[in-house]
Parts: C-alpha cells; sequence; structure tokens
C-alpha cells in the first residue's frame, strides 16, 4: 500500500489510525532494556532477535531485566533449531543429528553453522551463533538448565518428525497427532517459559501443577496460526490441518482450495476455529497466574491477537486464497488492551467470542457446538469476575438494608457536605476580595459617601446630561485642545 | 454411559413415573441399577415399561394421604422420587388461569406435603425432590451465571405462580431432612434448568411450532443472552445420583463434611453448555429440517419488541383472542439465564452424560416421529 492508499484507508478508518497513533504516543514500556549496559555479544544478540522476529522482539525487549536476556536467548536457540529443521536443502543425515544434539551444542563454545541454503531468511542466526552461546553461560544456570531442557525435546521431536515419512507426504492424519505436532512446537515452548516464570518468582507456582493450562497457551497460538496459513502451507507443500477434520469436508485436501467448494472448504475451517476456541478459557485461566506486568503483557498479547485472528479467519474465503492478517490498527488496539490487567484481556476475548458466534451460522454443521463453544468462555469470564453478587440479590428482595447501598447513600451526604463547604469557600472568597477591591479603591480616594447619596435618591445609573454647562464648557474645551 | 457394573438402589418409588420426566427415571433406573422399581401416578395409562421389566405401576392421587399411603404401606421403599407436577403452561383467560393457579397449589404444595407425611409415616430412607431452577428466576431479571447462593424469589416477588408453588414445595421437603418426625428420612431437591427431550409438551413444541408456522425469520433482541436447556435424561441422571448419594449419606457410619453434604440441599442441574438463546431454537429448526441459515433473519430489539406485544396483546383482547406473541415472552427470549453446575458436579458427581447437540437430535427426532404418527392417524 502506498502512501496515498494509506491515507484513503485512514480517512475511512480512524479508529485505526488512532490507535495506531495511541500505541505509538502512550504505550509506556514496564521496563527498558538499557543497550550502553550491555557487553557486545548480547547486543549483537537483540540484533538478531530483531532480525528474526519483529512480533516478538519488541515485547521481549520490554521484559522485566530478570528474565530479559534469559527469555531472549531461548527464542534465539529455539529459532536456531526451528531454521535447521525448516530448511529443506539441509539432507536429513546433517539434520537429524543437529536437531537430536542441539542441547549440547548450545554448550560449544564458538560454534556456528553455515550449512544452511542461501535463501533461508534467517541463515545470518546461526552463521553468529557463537554469540548466543556465549551470552547464555552467563545467566543463571537454574534459568540455562530450563532452557537445556526444552531444547532437548523440541530437537528430539522435530526430528521425529524430519525422520516421519508419512507425515511429510500427507501431514498430519488425526486430531490427536495434530495436538501432538502442536505440543512439540508450542507446547514445550510454552512449557520452558513457565517454568522460566516461576524460577523468577514472577508467576504463581501453581501454574506446574496443572500443565494443561500451560499446553493451552501454546496450542491456542499455534493452531490459530495453522488455521490462518493454510493457503502459505499448502503452496509449501505442508499441510498441517488433520485429516480427520478436512476429509469430513472435502475429498481430498487440495480441493479446500477450489472455490467450487468454498461451502465445505469454509465447514472446515469453522470446525478447526472450533477446535481452537476450547482452549480460551484455559488460556484466561492461565493469564491469572501471572504476577508481573511485563510477563503478562508478554504472555497476553500474542493470546489476544490469537483470538482476533480466530475472529478473522472464521467463515473467511479469502483464508483459502491468500495469507490475511489482522490490520496494523487493530494490532495496536489490541497490544493496549493486552498490556493492562486481565479483566481487559477478559473483555477483549469476550468481544471476539461474540463476533464469531454473531458470523456464525445454521448451516455449518458444527453450528451448536460453535455457539457453545462461545459460551464456554463467557461462562468462564463470569465465573472469575461475576456481574452479580447474591448476597446483594438476597438483600434487594427481602428488602433489607442494603450495606453498598447504604454506603452509597452515606457517600452522597459526604459529597453533599462538601458542595456545601466548597460553596462557603467560594463565597468567603469573593467576600475577602470585594473588601480588598473597595478598601483599595476608598483608599484611592473613591467618594463612597457620594455614591451611596446619589443612590439614596433612587439614580442607580449615573446620568451624564445632567452636568451643569460650565463644566460642559470645560469640558468641550479640553476636548478641542486635545483633538 | 451406563456404569459398567449396575449399582443398588433397593427399592425405588417414583412419583409421577408415566410423566416426561418420571419415565426418563424409570428407563435409567432399569438401564443402570438393580432394584425393585414401582410407579405411582394419577393416571398410569401413558409411557409404562412393559411388564417383562417388573415394574409395578399404582394409580393414585397424592393430594390425598388416604389415596397414597396404602400405596406407601404395600411398597414400603427406601427411596422416592417425586417428580409429580403439573406442566407449566399459561392459561389464557383469567378464569382458566385460576383454575390453573389453584391446581399448582394443590398439587405442588399440597400434594408434596402429603408424599412428605408418606415417606415419614412408612420410614422411608431417601427422598429427592423435582424442583425447578425457576424457584431463583422471577421470569424478568437476568440469572447471570447463577449458582444456589442465588436467593430464592419469594412470593410477592415472583411473577410467575407456578414457580412459587415450586419453591414452596421445595422448602417443605428441605425442612423435612432430618426432622424432628422421622430424623431418618434424608430429602434433597434437584433444581432443573429448562427441561426438553422425547415427550415434552413445552419446549420443543413450541419452538418448532416458529418452524411449522414459518416464523424463523424473526429474532427478538440482540441474541447475546445465554440460556441453559437441559436434556431430561441428565435430570434424570441426576436424580438417580441424588438418590444414590443420600442412601450412602444415610448408611455411612461417619457425618458427611459440610461442604460435601447432599442431604438437605438444593442442586441446579443443567447440561453444562450454555447456549445463546436464538441459537438454541434455529439448532432445534434445523434439526427438524430447515436448510436456512440467517440471512433473512429480521431482529427486533427489546423495547421494540415489549412495545409491539403491548400493542397486539390489546388487539387481540379487544377482539377477545389469545395471541402467542406476549410480552412474557419477549422478555423470555431477550433475557440471560444460565447456571452453573458446579455443586452438583462436587457433590453428586453429575456430568451431562448426553450433549447437548445429542439431546436436540434426540427430542426432535422423537418429535418428528409423533407427527408421523399423527399424520398417519388422520390419513386413516
Amino acid at each position: 500500500m502506498g502512501l496515498l492508499g494509506q491515507l484513503l484507508y485512514f480517512s475511512v478508518h480512524p479508529n485505526q489510525l488512532r490507535s495506531i497513533l495511541q500505541w505509538k504516543i502512550w504505550h509506556d514500556p514496564v521496563h527498558i532494556r538499557n543497550p550502553q549496559k550491555e557487553s557486545a555479544t548480547l547486543q549483537e544478540c537483540f540484533k538478531y532477535l530483531d532480525l528474526t522476529s519483529r512480533s516478538f522482539s519488541a515485547v521481549i525487549q520490554e521484559l522485566n531485566p530478570e528474565l530479559l536476556v534469559p527469555i531472549a536467548l531461548f527464542y534465539l536457540i529455539l529459532r536456531g533449531l526451528d531454521t535447521i529443521e525448516d530448511d529443506m536443502t539441509i539432507p536429513l543425515e546433517t539434520k537429524e543429528p543437529l536437531l537430536r544434539d542441539f542441547h549440547n551444542i548450545i554448550e560449544k563454545d564458538g560454534w556456528t553453522f553455515n550449512g544452511n541454503g542461501p535463501a533461508e531468511k534467517d541463515r545470518e542466526l546461526l552463521v553468529h551463533f557463537d554469540v548466543v552461546i556465549t551470552e547464555l553461560k552467563l545467566i543463571k544456570p537454574a534459568y540455562k538448565a530450563i532452557i537445556a531442557d526444552i531444547t532437548e525435546k523440541m530437537g528430539n521431536g522435530m526430528a521425529d518428525y524430519a525422520n516421519n515419512a508419512e507425515f511429510n507426504a500427507d501431514g498430519v492424519n488425526t486430531v490427536k497427532d495434530y495436538e501432538l505436532y502442536c505440543h512439540y512446537v508450542a507446547g514445550l515452548v510454552g512449557e520452558g517459559l513457565t517454568r522460566l516464570f516461576v524460577e523468577s518468582k514472577l508467576a504463581n507456582p501453581a501454574l506446574l501443577s496443572r500443565p494443561e493450562l500451560t499446553e493451552s497457551m501454546g496450542q491456542f497460538l499455534q493452531k490459530t496460526n495453522i488455521i490462518r496459513d493454510v493457503k502459505e502451507d499448502f503452496d509449501d507443500k505442508r499441510r498441517f490441518y488433520p485429516k480427520e477434520i478436512w476429509s469430513k469436508h472435502v475429498t481430498n485436501f487440495e480441493d479446500l482450495f477450489d472455490p467450487k467448494n468454498l461451502d465445505a472448504a469454509l465447514n472446515c475451517s469453522s470446525e478447526m476455529v472450533l477446535n481452537a476456541l476450547r482452549h480460551a478459557d484455559e488460556c484466561l485461566f492461565y493469564m491469572a497466574g501471572i504476577k508481573d506486568q511485563s510477563v503478562f503483557n508478554f504472555v497476553a498479547i500474542p493470546q489476544s491477537m490469537a483470538i482476533a485472528t480466530l475472529e478473522l479467519v472464521f467463515r473467511n474465503p479469502a483464508v483459502f486464497k491468500k495469507n490475511v492478517k489482522i490490520t496494523k490498527g487493530d494490532a495496536c488496539q489490541l497490544m493496549l488492551e493486552s498490556s493492562t490487567n486481565l479483566r481487559t484481556v477478559c473483555e477483549v476475548f469476550r468481544r471476539y467470542a461474540r463476533r464469531i458466534h454473531k458470523k456464525n451460522t445454521p448451516k455449518d454443521p458444527n453450528y451448536l457446538e460453535i455457539s457453545i463453544a462461545c459460551a464456554k468462555i463467557e461462562q468462564f469470564i463470569e465465573s472469575i469476575y461475576p456481574t452479580q453478587d447474591p448476597k446483594q440479590l438476597a438483600l434487594a428482595q427481602t428488602g433489607d438494608i442494603d450495606p453498598e447501598k447504604e454506603k452509597k447513600k452515606a457517600e452522597d451526604a459526604e459529597a453533599k457536605k462538601d458542595i456545601f463547604f466548597l460553596l462557603l469557600a467560594v463565597i468567603g472568597t469573593l467576600l475577602v476580595i470585594s473588601a480588598l477591591m473597595i478598601g483599595a479603591a476608598y483608599l484611592a480616594g473613591a467618594r463612597f459617601d457620594v455614591a451611596i447619596d446619589e443612590i439614596k435618591k433612587g439614580k442607580i445609573f449615573p446620568s451624564f446630561d445632567k452636568g451643569s454647562e460650565a463644566a460642559q464648557a470645560v469640558v468641550n474645551q479640553q476636548d478641542h485642545g486635545e483633538l | 454411559m451406563a456404569p459398567a457394573q449396575k449399582k443398588t438402589l433397593g427399592k425405588v418409588l417414583v412419583i409421577g413415573g408415566c410423566g416426561f420426566l418420571g419415565h426418563h427415571i424409570v428407563d435409567l433406573l432399569l438401564e443402570s441399577y438393580k432394584g425393585k422399581f414401582s410407579v405411582l401416578d394419577l393416571r398410569c395409562t401413558r409411557n409404562r415399561r412393559p411388564d417383562s421389566d417388573g415394574v409395578q405401576y399404582f394409580d393414585g392421587d397424592i393430594t390425598s394421604l388416604s389415596s397414597i399411603l396404602p400405596i406407601f404401606e404395600k411398597i414400603k421403599p427406601d427411596i422416592v422420587i417425586h417428580t409429580a407436577s403439573p406442566a407449566a403452561v399459561g392459561e389464557s383467560s383469567q378464569s382458566k388461569t385460576k383454575l390453573r393457579n389453584a391446581m399448582f397449589k394443590k398439587v405442588n404444595v399440597d400434594g408434596t406435603a402429603c408424599v412428605i407425611e408418606a415417606c415419614q409415616k412408612v420410614n422411608v430412607k431417601a427422598l429427592v425432590y423435582t424442583s425447578s431452577a425457576s424457584v431463583i428466576s422471577d421470569t424478568e431479571s437476568d440469572l447471570v451465571n447463577a449458582d444456589e447462593r442465588w436467593p430464592v424469589v419469594t412470593a410477592q416477588n415472583q411473577k410467575e405462580y407456578y414457580s412459587t408453588t415450586k419453591a414452596v414445595a421445595e422448602g417443605l421437603v428441605l425442612d423435612a431432612n432430618r426432622s424432628p418426625a422421622a430424623p431418618s428420612l434424608l430429602t434433597c431437591a434437584i433444581r432443573p434448568a429448562a427441561i426438553f427431550g422425547e415427550g415434552d409438551v413445552q419446549l420443543i413444541p413450541g419452538t418448532l411450532s416458529a418452524y411449522t408456522t414459518n416464523k424463523t425469520g424473526f429474532q427478538l433482541g440482540d441474541n447475546n443472552n445465554l440460556f441453559d436447556f437441559t436434556y431430561v435424561r441428565n435430570i434424570a441422571y441426576a436424580h438417580l445420583l441424588a438418590a444414590y448419594a443420600l442412601i450412602a449419606t444415610s448408611e455411612s457410619p461417619e457425618p458427611i463434611p459440610q461442604e460435601d453434604k447432599v442431604d438437605g440441599e438444593a442442586f441446579i442441574i443443567t447440561n453444562d453448555q450454555p447456549v445463546y438463546f436464538w441459537d438454541f431454537a434455529r439448532a432445534v429448526w434445523k434439526a427438524a429440517g430447515n436448510q436456512k441459515g440467517t440471512e433473512h433473519v429480521w431482529t427486533i430489539g427489546k423495547d421494540v419488541g415489549l412495545l409491539l406485544a403491548t400493542v397486539v396483546e390489546w388487539g387481540t383482547w379487544l377482539i377477545g383472542k389469545d395471541t402467542p406473541f406476549k410480552r412474557r415472552v419477549v422478555r423470555f427470549s431477550c433475557m440471560t439465564r444460565y447456571y452453573d453446575c458446579s455443586k452438583a458436579k462436587r457433590r453428586l458427581g453429575y456430568k451431562p452424560i448426553v450433549s447437548l447437540q445429542e439431546g436436540i437430535q434426540r427430542a426432535v427426532g422423537f418429535w418428528l416421529e409423533e407427527q408421523k404418527r399423527e399424520g398417519d392417524k388422520k390419513g386413516q
């Protein structure tokens, strides 16, 4: 979109522009990283973070200093792993041992890798991977152990998938396989992050005893991406929609992209959305366990983006033609709302759940199930932020004194008193000022006695026509002189 | 669905066992439990099990102790499940409403008092009463994720007399728990929210009449209001769980901790799947064969709807007719009314055994069959 195009767009969508400006002007990071105090290698790490991730880089850099470097390095290591796994120019014999051994590689001083194809966009990171390794040595051992553990699990998972010929030829079969795949690429990241949050005491340790909540966080994000990227992945000859779902709607996976099967394709995509939506309540529950504002923003922003993306792709035919994305204005709006508190994030979830519900149609085979899933989100939010209070309702019924109402009455009385004193103060001030002014006028020689006499005679307004002729003459003379 | 090994319940008497909910309870008893089952109903003609199932049927009128006491003495039940209640349908004219209300009072309040007395006289161990989730709804105010802490609507605030009688009866039953008159009798109440299923005469036929008369093109309110509809089988299941829990309590050597207590308690029962009000109706229409989406739907706001209904009500009153389009209906379809059934989940181990989708499928399937049978009859 050129500048002119953007101008036109924003002139009809002023809210979008407003959100962008608000974010740019008013967003106040909880923490700001200070590059001056960083070593050269660490600065370089952040350079690669910027290069490899535009969306995550910003939120990572606003993290609490305790976790800033560990999470940045965690991201870079997983990105490194991903860059090896993703690159189809690397032969399997080279790839597999690298993936399986990556948790040891990150301990090897000076290790770099230049085996990526020239087209690989993140190849630079691996070419200079030694900086990541250098910095990893400097973080707290507890954090390092968590990072290494997740790296090992994920590396093995990726190697298994790279080896799995069936998976590579036919994609994912069952919903269970689909969720296992999402576990390896996203659930594990979530597990690592939760452990880092709890280790640093920035999250409630209870999160560790409810691993399904962490898992839902990862599943929700990954499934949303998979649903949104279906066309892009298909063009890259990858398919992640499980056959168990798409085969209910079309005979062959490629039929989804044929415009004449649009209805079936939409039903398929909405079943995928339904499957993802079921994680939403657990995601909200998880976020309730975060204690630190910067960590909250870090986890909540992607979640809000995900529910908004689900709404965007839901029953949207464009998904099968191109890669759809939420607008920049919406993204800014969501970032603003997600960097406040859980209640606001709940409002975001409720808003988008209702939008999905509004788009839902009885023609969809999963009509009722989708409606129930949206309602479940609303019910969950209600369970943590109830709008009704049974005690109040009971009091209202019996007509008894309601403590809340009494409190309000007392507050109102207090407010009335305040207003009385305020008026008193205003009148007092006016009196004092008037006295001062009158006094000053008196000292300056004002003839109040004359004025009072005049008023006594009933002449409120001064009359000039009554002046004596002599006086008039003097005035006239003076006037001529002056002019 | 049914427990792998059938649990034993002993002698169970289902009052109203030929009614809509009652006969589903009898079906589930036979499917999932061992014991000796009897039914007491005003007239045991419909919804009877075949004789081979061994269910004993007794005709009796619960509003008269002398009518039911001999039956109680004969059966000597361990468990009584009291489901008998007239259907909560409104009447058109004032005089009919008066009659109807008198009947609500007679059956629900006086009848339940008789049942309690009979239970106390023959040493029944457990009495499970079918109350209604409407006891906490005044039919106008929203109920948002309401649970058992919500107050029972008092008679002067309750606009639906049926609900008042259910609330009074529920109070009688719960007061009878471990009462001095018979300390060994344990009681509890089940409060189902908007029951539907095979053989229901209210929700499913009412919803489908809009479809058969081609009125699916209207929507009152913004359809953001959530509502609970509960499939009858799940409610039957909750009754049996409650009966089982009461027996377990009465046999338990140790007192049950307060937070696990079942006796003397009321339990809200839902499908645990609230939905947007009109989505339920559309799912029902769809199950009956409706192919339409929502493109043709006209949305009428609540205020406009109330205004229109007022005009229609007056208009039809003037010409001496009745209309289904009442202010009450408008309020109902714009109201939020859903519950949190966690207490039943926690204390009874309740979990819906049939999903909302499956329930709708079964209920509408049954209704379609029935229509066909009636059509065939007329054709003959």
